[in-house]
């Protein structure tokens, strides 16, 4: 009966809890993910810039002002209806903002908005940091295995050795004790330096280091997980994973080229000469390019002979805008002694990211670190893989759209190579230039075939790759 | 000795022992005792080496131990639309270099020009090249180039701005009086017009033009014959009987690539039913042409007048000629009735620089109705107008003080002009000396003011080859260097008004305007001139129709007789003539061109005098004067004395010697100074026409030896036989067959040379004897083949029998040994220039060779080219033998090599019967990243290929390999890799379009066929089919991959008589 009662008793709980977990109270978390896969690609992510869209920290206060919660619930949920109807701040804003129209998003609840709006607050005010924190701090303790475990279980197993050893030391001395004879009990140190624990141990040294020489030897020139620090604090988080880029977008030799190809300058300008502020590190990272191309934000144009300027000239261009940002982010008249760090220690940042040994000048290419690196007698031709294999390039690369640090993701050995070649189908049927593999196509058909691999085409010869 | 035996020189025609056992060792390396110099110039030793093993040891801990090394990924800032890094792009251009013509597509990656193709638009070459316009790329990234204006003050050149150099040669040229240009042969339209423009503004000058190697006889002869100054079109491909007198129109005459071309339409043979001309050749010594032709007359060279008088008198029944050699006589004699029954159908050329010789040759032509048939003056030719009597009036000219001012374009008269010294003498008189030139040469170390040019790479510009056929040089890089178009400098020293230098490339619009107002007009295809600039500009090539008239014959024949030059009386006599790779010297600055080896004489890196043999009637051919290859001897040529090196040449003209052209450059950077002789200072004048033979000649017997003796001919031969020990010949492989089959015969002889089958020849009439002849042998090898354990056939059906089998097909009867497929194999593979040490110890690089073979009278025989690369053998004898399995077969027949896995013990090479693998010696393109291994060693620098403006020029789709490896030809992988990545995008089935060798595309005449053997509608299959086809070594069982076609020469036993 308890039993029972206690499951019923579980049962209603959960029932009265479900609408609670379905739609919940407006949350800062919901908030989060909503603004993510909503907001973001057009709001500035600290809720203080202007982006696409206008900075949205505050719009509450500012709509509550002249005008009830509602209608800025209906504008968010889809402004062109309250533009059409006249609605005085709609047709304000829609005009403000050179008639650009914000995406419609009826399926949001009063509470969904209520909690977009929870967030943005937070970050507008907290700047987000709490919530961020946890966040993280919890995913991390769940992946970790602790080490100490290891250590603790070495350590008893350990103690339980010399207890063993002690045991069978008294042990003996017992049996040689019945039958009479001497037994010279072994001190521990003899135990320890005893021929055959020397020997166990030598050889477990020269076992260990030879496996850590083989691999680390196999190992040597391979860079997984390699993820240097790169002149442009570059998130493939946000361009391919919040943003949903497509990777070919700026990697536009991926689909023709052995080259994947860096995007350049001009590539990022094609979205950044809107997009002038960044949504995580404001303007520290984006003048970067403006930088290395000769785009003045200040003005929205291209600079003329942008190559013949001297630093300091380009220096000047580019402290006004980091400047004039940063006083109006923080809604000041003239920079404080804050702001003037922040210009300083943004330029400084600019000026040693686009210039080494070799450029001396601000001015041109930027210079990223090569993560994937093929030693030169390996020929890898991305077209093949990407346009003949339709491959994706997660396959290869990891999810890069979850990286906010570019890694390498595989080994990119020969074995690891080899490995898919072997595993690999090949678009048999779909492609006519397969149709001279007479052959497989008749076993294919017979049945006598599964698949046909990239090995059976002579994926797996040498100058297939080396030549 | 039979008539259809095949040898490769004389030292195989006579068995010479120190040969024999050369052929029997792979890779002749130096012996150490003998070496002196080796040894103490390696300098490593024990200690030594256990010194850089420690070194080694310690650098690769440490590296190890260190961090990654960065490697920057460098993207443009502004990305080109037509650039895609990774995928190559071709522009349409035009090779020109004087007279010598090619339009090419140039392939760029990344910007940089790499390689040149031909255009396949154009109606002169149909998409041929030559050598020459295969090199020119490296031309481009040449470390002996000007990089900066410069001035000379106190005999040192100094950089100088432009803005300087032109204030100061304006105020220069203001103030002369009489101004001159002199420059070769120029074609461009364009580029006479910055020249009218400059004269317009200077109106005192004068233009000088000349050529290194000199036509003017025929230009003379022509405004006599015709009363119009060019060179006529020829049309080798409508004529059945071509006669030659000494004019090498396969290899250097006037336009080589078009008429190699028009030449093979006549020569390729499928059976005996094929048509064939007839050449006859009438020269003093082997030349590249009189290698291809069915037969040659051999005369002295004084004898030519003589010999074109024997003929026209042949011709039109007026007699003359008497003095000719009787051999002659009654050769031409033959030919005349021959060229009398072809009439209209027939062509008659020389070489000849005496204007009453070519005359002569004129009214021989007109008789014969040949004109507007195989030759004519609608489509004449441009490629030469130089007329070096203007040159030498030049020089009294200057030497009377009557010239202040000196414009050298591109021209280098200091060095080839026949009266180099006395140009000298002169420049001195002059006030102003300007060279606009883009390397220095011996001309431009005597002037004051260096306005250095672009690379035709880097320029605009256009080219009339011949009437009515346009093309255009476009731009294919960024000036490297601060160089000016030449015509851009000329027409800023005239401040001209059509030149506006505010402009962003100020000449292209200039040559727009040009064209606009010339060109526009005569074409009514297109109704906007940027369409119709866009479309010249795309396809490279304009016009194709001739637009002159016919003219008519006038002139004093018989005076023109009385004139021809007289034979000498002397014993002996030189001739000097061009070779296919130097020219006059031009290239000698391109170590590519120096290491392509002659194709007749086949040496490399110098000029060899070439001397006859003879047979001294028991069993030895003696060299003239006793001399022997690599000999030295003392050459006197009028008052100039030379010690060279000797070659001694078959189907050499009793008492003739001869000797090329353009080496001994004293100012040609470091490639090309002091490598062989300068003849051009013996060469003399006679009528205001250079002369190219001398009468006044010694030569001395042997009084040295040449340190290297750089001629190839006898390095990696096959096909060799064997002899045992009491002196007999056998054929190894039966008997050893013999002994493991019957046992019986002899043993020891398993892998030895055998009669082998490496060249199958014929005469025309004789085709359906021999063609029965090779079936036979080719049976025989096929049966032997058959008691073979390997199971060829099962590969074959399990294997081979889908996707790809590659393979190729040589046509022996189309190749007339140009070389310009090896050296685009040389450009496309990243093949190294090793230099001439290295060559003479058997160590060039090239993955292709061309084998030269005789076969006929040794007196006077023919010549059969085989382009030999590795035969990608299906059976390959090197893939068994290597302990690493570096090379192995690819399921698609390709015979691979992984230079990774290479450790070097050369097994391969040893193994392989065609003798196509190389090994390299040193680190050749200084790819060791370690500075020991870099080759001083044996105190000889290399430096071909090592500076990183030369490296641009490498192939990015080859890896350049370092020392220790071994290399072979791959069928150039790269494309085909590329060309089924094409056709898998495109989601067809591959075509053999899509994959092309580099030496393929490179040919004038087609002789390559590469392509997919299980394609069975190919061109490939339908001559693997033909009854001409064989293997080369085919008894050996290696299952080759590349085919050739018997050779045919159309040579009849009534003109042997």
């Amino acid at each position: 009966m308890i039993k029972n009662s206690f499951k019923s008793i579980l049962l209603t709980l959960s029932i009265a809890m479900l609408p609670f977990l379905m739609n919940g109270q407006p949350s800062i978390a919901e908030g989060k993910t909503l603004f993510k896969n909503n907001c973001a690609s057009c709001h500035a992510k600290n809720m203080k810039s202007k982006a696409t869209g206008p900075a949205l920290g505050g719009a509450v206060e500012r709509w509550t002002a002249d005008y009830p919660i509602e209608d800025l619930y209906s504008w968010v949920r889809n402004s062109q209806k309250l533009v059409s109807i006249g609605h005085p701040r709609a047709v304000q804003l829609y005009n403000e903002w050179n008639k650009s129209v914000m995406q419609p998003a009826e399926f949001l609840t009063d509470d969904n908005i209520a909690s977009l709006f929870l967030y943005i607050d937070d970050v507008f005010i907290n700047g987000g940091k709490k919530q961020v924190v946890n966040g993280e701090s919890v995913a991390e303790v769940e992946s970790e295995t602790p080490a100490w475990l290891y250590y603790l279980l070495f350590g008893f197993l350990a103690i339980l050795a010399l207890i063993l050893a002690r045991i069978t030391s008294n042990l003996n001395f017992i049996a040689s004790e019945k039958e009479g004879g001497t037994y010279e009990r072994k001190t521990l140190w003899q135990t320890l330096t005893s021929k055959s624990v020397v020997g166990f141990v030598l050889f477990a040294l020269v076992l260990f280091g030879g496996y850590t020489t083989v691999n680390n030897a196999v190992n040597l020139g391979r860079q997984e997980g390699y993820a240097p620090k790169q002149p442009i604090e570059f998130s493939h988080e946000t361009h391919a994973g919040l943003n949903k880029i497509d990777c070919q977008y700026c990697h536009d030799g991926a689909r023709r080229s052995k080259h994947s190809v860096i995007p350049a300058a001009n590539t990022c300008m094609n979205c950044h000469k809107a997009i002038t502020v960044g949504s995580k590190h404001g303007t520290a990272e984006i003048t970067k390019i403006f930088a290395s191309i000769g785009f003045n934000p200040n003005n929205n144009l291209y600079i003329d002979n942008y190559e013949d300027l001297s630093t300091e000239e380009v220096e000047a261009i580019y402290t006004k805008w980091i400047g004039d940002n940063y006083l109006e982010e923080a809604d000041l008249q003239e920079l404080d002694k804050e702001g003037k760090r922040v210009v300083a220690d943004q330029w400084n940042n600019i000026y040693t990211s686009l210039t080494n040994d070799q450029k001396t000048k601000v001015q041109g290419p930027i210079e990223w670190v090569r993560i994937h690196n093929l030693p030169d007698h390996v020929y890898f031709n991305h077209a093949q893989h990407v346009t003949v294999g339709k491959l994706e390039c997660q396959q290869c690369h990891g999810a890069v759209e979850e990286m906010e640090v570019m890694q390498q993701h595989s080994p990119l050995s020969m074995g690891w190579c080899i490995n898919c070649h072997r595993q690999t189908e090949v678009k048999f049927a779909d492609n006519a230039y397969y149709n001279s593999y007479e052959k497989y196509h008749e076993e294919l058909k017979s049945g006598d075939r599964d698949a046909v691999t990239v090995e059976d085409i002579g994926g797996l010869e040498c100058q297939k790759c080396h030549y | 000795m039979s008539k259809n035996s095949i040898w490769i020189g004389e030292k195989d025609l006579t068995q010479d022992e120190s040969f024999l056992e050369s052929v029997e060792q792979e890779f002749k390396s130096p012996n150490v005792l003998e070496n002196s110099d080796v040894i103490t110039d390696q300098s490593s030793n024990r200690r030594d080496f256990l010194k850089y093993l420690g070194f080694g040891v310690g650098a690769a801990t440490v590296a190890a131990g260190c961090d990654i090394p960065i490697k920057r990924a460098i993207p443009y800032v502004i990305k080109p639309d037509e650039i895609v890094p990774g995928v190559a792009t071709y522009y349409a251009s035009s090779y020109v270099e004087g007279g010598d013509y090619c339009p090419i597509l140039v392939k760029c990656r990344e910007g940089r020009p790499i390689k040149v193709e031909g255009n396949d638009l154009s109606t002169m070459t149909h998409g041929g090249t030559s050598a020459r316009a295969q090199a020119a790329v490296l031309g481009l990234y040449d470390t002996n180039r000007y990089k900066n204006p410069q001035h000379k003050s106190d005999k040192e050149f100094s950089d100088i701005s432009w803005a300087d150099l032109d204030k100061a040669i304006i105020e220069k040229l203001g103030a002369a009086k009489n101004v001159r240009i002199v420059t070769n042969t120029n074609i461009s339209p364009s580029s006479n017009e910055a020249i009218k423009e400059f004269v317009a503004a200077y109106p005192s000058t004068k233009v000088v033009t000349y050529d290194p190697v000199s036509s003017s006889a025929m230009l003379e002869a022509n405004e006599m014959s015709f009363g119009d100054r060019v060179i006529p079109g020829y049309r080798f491909d409508k004529a059945d009987v071509i006669v030659s007198f000494n004019a090498d129109f396969l290899g250097t005459w006037i336009s080589p690539i078009e008429f190699a071309n028009q030449y093979i339409k006549n020569r390729k043979v499928s059976g005996p039913k094929s048509k064939m001309s007839r050449h006859v050749q009438v020269e003093s010594h082997m030349s590249m042409t009189g290698s291809n032709a069915d037969y040659r007359i051999l005369i002295k060279p004084s004898e030519q007048g003589e010999a074109i008088a024997f003929l026209h008198g042949q011709i039109t029944g007026t007699g003359g000629g008497s003095q000719l050699n009787d051999k002659a006589k009654a050769g031409l004699t033959k030919i005349a009735a021959e060229l009398k029954a072809a009439k209209g159908q027939s062509l008659v050329v020389s070489g000849s620089n005496n204007t009453y010789e070519q005359v002569l040759i004129n009214d021989i032509n007109n008789v014969l109705g040949n004109y507007g048939m195989t030759l004519g003056f609608s489509d004449a030719s441009y490629q030469r107008q130089g007329n070096e009597g203007n040159l030498d009036a030049l020089v009294s000219e200057m030497n009377g003080g009557r010239v202040d001012a000196l414009i050298v374009m591109g021209a280098n008269p200091a060095y080839d002009f026949a009266k180099a010294d006395a140009f000298k003498n002169s420049l001195e008189k002059v006030a102003t000396k300007i060279a606009v030139n883009y390397q220095p040469n011996e001309t431009t170390a005597l002037c004051n003011y260096i306005a250095p040019t672009h690379h035709f790479l880097e320029s605009w510009g256009d080219a009339e080859p011949k009437r009515g056929q346009y093309s255009i040089i476009q731009p294919t890089i960024r000036p490297l260097f601060k160089t000016r178009q030449g015509e851009a400098s000329l027409l800023t020293w005239a401040n001209s008004s059509a030149y506006d230098t505010n402009a962003e490339q100020p000449y292209l619009d200039f040559i727009k305007a040009y064209w606009k107002s010339n060109m526009f007009g005569n074409q009514s295809e297109f109704a906007s001139f940027q369409g119709f600039w866009d479309n010249a500009l795309h396809d490279g090539v304009l016009g194709g129709q001739g637009s002159g008239t016919e003219k008519t014959f006038n002139v004093d024949v018989s005076l023109a007789k009385s004139k021809v030059s007289k034979p000498s009386n002397s014993e002996l006599e030189i001739v000097f003539y061009e070779t296919a790779n130097m020219g006059n010297g031009q290239f000698s600055t391109n170590p590519w061109l120096q290491e392509m080896p002659d194709p007749v004489a086949r040496t490399t890196w110098g000029n060899y005098l070439a001397v006859p043999v003879n047979f001294d009637g028991n069993k030895k051919f003696i060299g003239f004067n006793g001399l022997n290859d690599g000999d030295l001897a003392e050459l006197t040529v009028g008052d100039e004395k030379f010690t060279l090196p000797v070659v001694k040449q078959f189907g050499m003209a009793p008492g003739t010697i001869a000797l090329a052209l353009g080496y001994g450059r004293s100012n040609a950077g470091k490639c090309g100074t002091g490598v062989g002789v300068n003849v051009n200072k013996v060469l003399t004048m006679s009528e205001g026409m250079t002369q190219y033979y001398s009468d006044q000649v010694q030569v001395s017997g042997t009084v040295g030896k040449e340190d290297h003796f750089s001629c190839v001919q006898y390095h990696h031969t096959i096909g060799v036989k064997a002899t045992n020990n009491d002196g007999d010949r056998i054929n190894a492989d039966e008997a050893t067959l013999g002994q493991t089959a019957y046992g019986v015969g002899i043993t020891g002889y398993q892998g030895s040379l055998t009669e082998r089958s490496v060249i199958y020849n014929s005469t025309l009439k004789d085709l359906p004897k021999k063609l029965a002849e090779m079936q036979k042998k080719r049976d025989i090898a096929k049966h032997l083949n058959d008691a073979t354990l390997y199971p060829f056939d099962e590969y074959t059906e399990n294997l081979y029998s889908q996707g790809h089998h590659w393979g190729m097909h040589v046509d022996l009867n189309s190749c007339i040994g140009c070389n310009a497929c090896t050296v685009a194999c040389v450009a496309e593979n990243n093949v190294p220039v090793v230099g001439k040490k290295e060559v003479s110890r058997h160590h060039e690089m090239t993955w292709l060779r061309i084998d030269r073979y005789y076969f006929g009278e040794a007196e006077n025989p023919n010549v059969v080219y085989q382009p030999m690369m590795c035969q990608h053998c299906d059976n390959a004898p090197c893939e068994n033998v290597c302990p690493v399995n570096a090379t192995n077969h690819s399921s698609e027949g390709l015979n691979q090599m992984a230079y990774n896995r290479c450790v070097g013990t050369r097994y391969c090479a040893n193994n392989c019967p065609y003798k196509v693998r190389r090994f390299n010696w040193l680190d050749y393109t200084t790819a060791d990243i370690f500075p020991g291994n870099q080759p001083t060693l044996n105190s000889e620098e290399i430096p071909f290929g090592a500076d990183n403006l030369t490296r641009m020029v490498l192939n990015p789709d080859v890896t350049v390999r370092s020392r220790g490896v071994i290399e072979k030809c791959s069928f150039c992988v790269q494309r085909i890799q590329e060309g089924k990545l094409t056709a898998k995008s495109e989601g067809r089935r591959l075509q053999d379009t899509d994959v092309r060798t580099a030496c393929q595309s490179a040919c004038p005449t087609g002789a390559i066929t590469f392509g997919d053997r299980n394609n069975k509608k190919g061109d490939l299959s339908k001559l693997w089919n033909s009854q001409m086809n064989y293997i080369a070594l085919e008894e050996v069982n290696v299952q080759s991959s590349v085919n050739y076609t018997m050779k045919v020469v159309n040579r009849d036993e009534s003109l042997d008589a």
